[in-house]
């Protein structure tokens, strides 16, 4: 009887770990929330995404508007060259119809 | 099973039903069959098979905006892709409509031109699917 509560309890454990793992989420590791960029340079962003079990994968939008669909997870991306100003960057996870699940990461920049 | 891609799988199979419809049907018109009473049956296989992409395709948006809030995020050539698929969808449907009420009618020539032209808006929906689909 004992090895069959054990055995319950790990199973429950495991759901629970599959459950975690599977959270949708986003990271943009660079570049950080209110940094400042060169719009000489080749600026780049860094990200990190758990789709989830709604997620497929992500688009990248600048300031509002789409200009990427993102099919690696994890990886970073050459950014169009940035006009001089505030600029947002965002990564949203969307579903394989190309929907937004809800799951997203924004940070604000300064190009100068 | 997450709902809503069992929502999109199986309206998926709706929609390439519908594609198998409007292009074989269309197809065997066209080169196989001659006898108009099997191509008017063709003739309201690939109707059918227009009315479902049409219906499909919108499904594909209700379910993203039953689940999300929001209709599927695409813009550029993805939106063109769309834009070419509605209007082949709308193009094939009066194709179809017309042949099915006026093609008994029409020289022979002509409705092997009414054929072509479905067989070629099918292959344009196909071609602008997997636009749609890999692009946003």
């Amino acid at each position: 009887m004992d090895a069959l509560r054990k055995a319950a309890v790990l199973v429950s454990l495991g759901f629970a770990t599959a459950a975690i793992a599977q959270q949708a989420s986003v990271k943009i590791l660079s570049p950080a929330e209110g940094s400042k960029l060169d719009s000489m340079a080749q600026n780049r962003i860094t990200y990190e995404v758990v789709p989830g079990p709604k997620g497929d994968h992500v688009h990248l939008y600048l300031d509002g508007k789409e200009t990427a669909v993102l099919r690696q997870l994890k990886g970073s991306r050459a950014l169009d060259t940035l006009a001089p100003g505030n600029r947002s960057m965002c990564i949203k996870v969307v579903d394989k119809n190309h929907t937004p699940i809800g799951v997203e990461q924004c940070v604000k920049v300064r190009v100068e | 099973m997450d709902p809503q891609n069992l929502a999109y799988a199986l309206t998926q199979i709706l929609h390439n039903f519908g594609a198998v419809a409007v292009t074989g049907g269309a197809a065997a018109a066209r080169w196989f069959v001659q006898r108009s009473d099997r191509r008017r049956t063709l003739a309201w296989l690939v109707l059918a098979g227009w009315a479902t992409q049409a219906a499909s395709g919108a499904l594909f948006g209700a379910i993203s905006h039953a689940a999300y809030g929001q209709f599927p995020d695409i813009h550029g050539i993805a939106l063109a892709a769309l834009a070419l698929k509605m209007g082949c969808a709308a193009t094939g449907f009066g194709a179809s409509a017309s042949v099915l009420a006026f093609g008994e009618r029409w020289s022979e020539p002509r409705r092997t031109l009414a054929w072509s032209a479905l067989v070629a808006l099918a292959a344009i929906a196909l071609c602008a699917a997997a636009f749609l689909s890999w692009f946003s």
